[in-house]
């Protein structure tokens, strides 16, 4: 007879902040070290101390600011809209069958088109002005959103909804009580997913008439070929991600305390 | 063993000895698929670079700035572009040298206009000292357009700053959005913007080359082509001469009136250009016309030109770092203004 070990363990992954933030460090630094001991060439690649020095060069001209103004508005309503869109057909497609199909159809026709490929239309429906940046923004942010809610509503365990209507619950009740929890997770997962196609979005949006604005800052700069600058702004960009990234991490914490 | 694989094999085994059995590698020559290039067009239909002795392969490009950045990258040897913001800053990190002169904006060339929108006109914007608190729709900060309407801020006496600009990142854009008035004014050249105030869909309220005296396109090489095969370049220059001597006996000549002369020459080098753009366009002769700018004798490059653009990108801070004119200019090659 062979004495059997204890199998169980593993398969449950813990967040360990610290790593990331070091991984994140020592990548730069090694990049840094690399650059300065001239094994990679800087020529059109910056090492990290001059992408800050452009950063902090962009801050003290308050040039970022009104890039970030100018983005970060068009990002918070672009986002916004296509995400109140989003939520209202995803939980209309989850909860009434006459919406599903039909509008399910729509969605995976329209969703895998290039946002990008449309913004000479948007131009021409909505001007070069704000109007078809927040379009194109919220466009690129609806989709998923649909999707991610619709998955969502279908996750919620159906047994529950029956004990909900056994129990007497009214339809408002179980909207509420149990369908709107239990696809919350699903749909915070989808902010992770729309808010970095946004910011992704974003240099599209830009891309016509913009003054200012990351994106457009971006594109010029590559225009320009001021290397320093591109990734200065890239830098940027990357930092919103995280950063949004970890507002919804803490959005995730407080509003599913109940897991 | 099928007839197919057996030519694979073949064309294979041939491959190795296929490369130093040809005298050199052919100079690839970087151009807009415009009239401007029009000389190398002439020069290459004509077998000017054949008699030099050089191949020269065409390499055609959408928009000016990817022309320095496939140059840099090695995929073109030899280039004619706009002294774009990204052009000069790619030449100051020693990638190209600007080494001839090309395609000039003179008075009475009628090649780049400024239009307004029918309903900026209408408001009032009927000139060019009247731009000021107006929108202007560009390619891209730091573009040849950006240039142009610096110097014309500069030959009008207004401050560029008073002009909102727009960047639209193509020439079709500009041109859509001040047909549909969304922005007041842009800039396009005289086959765009001819019909457009034909049609009434904007108005062109003044020339470029009537105020602003320019050196649209250089002729540029790249540092490794200049390093290593300046030979080459020499013949490939000379050839271009001849382009630019045929190209002026075909279109520089002029009339006591000022009148272009036309005669056979012209008809035979718009029969060389069509075979680069506008081929089996009926239209072809009139848009090549249009397009007819100045080229100095000898394809001469105006140095102090040159220095002026890259000392205005300086100044607005399209061009960061100090970049010295004289380090990307070389006129081993060409004659100079």
């Amino acid at each position: 007879m062979r004495e059997v070990g204890f199998r169980g363990g593993g398969f449950a992954p813990r967040n360990l902040p610290f790593a990331g933030a070091l991984t994140l460090v020592l990548v730069v630094a090694s990049w840094q070290i690399a650059a300065s001991l001239g094994w990679i060439s800087t020529r059109f690649l910056p090492a990290p101390l001059a992408i800050i020095q452009a950063l902090v060069g962009l801050a003290q001209s308050g040039e970022l600011r009104l890039h970030l103004a100018a983005s970060l508005s068009r990002l918070a309503w672009g986002w916004a809209a296509g995400t109140a869109a989003g939520l209202m057909v995803g939980f209309a497609l989850g909860l009434f069958s006459l919406a599903r199909t039909p509008g399910l159809a729509i969605v995976s026709a329209l969703f895998p088109v290039p946002k990008i490929a449309l913004v000479p239309l948007f131009i021409v429906w909505f001007g070069i002005g704000e109007g078809s940046k927040l379009v194109t923004l919220g466009f690129g942010v609806f989709f998923p959103t649909v999707i991610n809610t619709l998955a969502g509503v279908d996750g919620v365990s159906r047994s529950l909804i029956r004990m909900g209507q056994s129990f007497g619950l009214s339809r408002t009740a179980i909207l509420t009580k149990i369908v709107l929890p239990g696809a919350l997770p699903a749909i915070l997962a989808g902010f992770r997913i729309t808010t970095a196609t946004a910011i992704i979005l974003l240099v599209a949006a830009e891309m016509i008439g913009a003054e200012y604005g990351i994106g457009a800052f971006v594109l010029s700069a590559g225009n320009l070929y001021d290397t320093d600058a591109l990734l200065a702004g890239i830098t940027v960009l990357s930092l919103l991600g995280l950063s949004i990234s970890w507002a919804i991490s803490r959005l995730e914490r407080w509003l599913l305390a109940w897991r | 063993m099928t007839l197919r694989r057996r030519a694979l094999l073949a064309a294979l085994a041939a491959t190795p000895f296929a490369g130093p059995a040809r005298a050199a590698a052919p100079i690839r020559l970087g151009v807009l698929r415009t009239v401007s290039p029009a000389p190398f067009y002439i020069a290459h239909s004509r077998g000017f670079f054949a008699a030099q002795g050089v191949e020269v392969e065409f390499k055609f490009f959408q928009a000016a700035q990817p022309i320095a950045a496939a140059a840099v990258a090695g995929d073109i040897d030899v280039g004619v572009t706009a002294l774009t913001g990204g052009f000069f800053a790619l030449a100051g990190k020693g990638e190209l040298q600007v080494i001839g002169g090309g395609l000039h904006e003179t008075k009475g060339f009628e090649l780049t206009a400024v239009l307004a929108s029918r309903q900026a006109y209408d408001a009032g914007l009927t000139t060019l000292d009247k731009l000021p608190g107006h929108s202007f729709g560009i390619t891209q900060f730091g573009s040849s357009f950006h240039y142009m309407l610096g110097q014309l801020a500069a030959a009008k006496k207004f401050d560029i700053k008073s002009v909102t600009l727009r960047p639209l990142q193509q020439v079709p854009n500009m041109v859509a959005a001040v047909r549909s008035g969304q922005v007041d004014a842009t800039m396009a050249i005289a086959s765009m913007a001819r019909p457009l105030e034909a049609a009434g869909e904007a108005k062109i309220i003044g020339w470029v080359g009537d105020y602003v005296p320019y050196q649209i396109t250089a002729l540029f090489a790249t540092a490794p082509m200049i390093a290593t095969r300046a030979d080459d370049l020499q013949k490939f220059c000379r050839a271009y001469q001849a382009g630019v001597a045929a190209y002026r006996a075909a279109f520089l000549r002029f009339d006591a009136a000022g009148k272009p002369l036309y005669d056979a020459a012209t008809d035979a080098a718009i029969t060389d250009i069509t075979k680069y753009v506008y081929t089996g366009d009926p239209a072809a002769a009139s848009k090549i016309k249009a397009g007819i700018g100045w080229y100095d004798l000898g394809g001469a490059l105006d140095v102090a030109d040159v220095k002026a653009q890259l000392a205005w990108f300086a100044a607005e801070g399209l061009v960061k770092g100090p970049i010295d004119p004289d380090g990307i200019i070389d006129t081993r090659f060409l004659p100079t203004r």
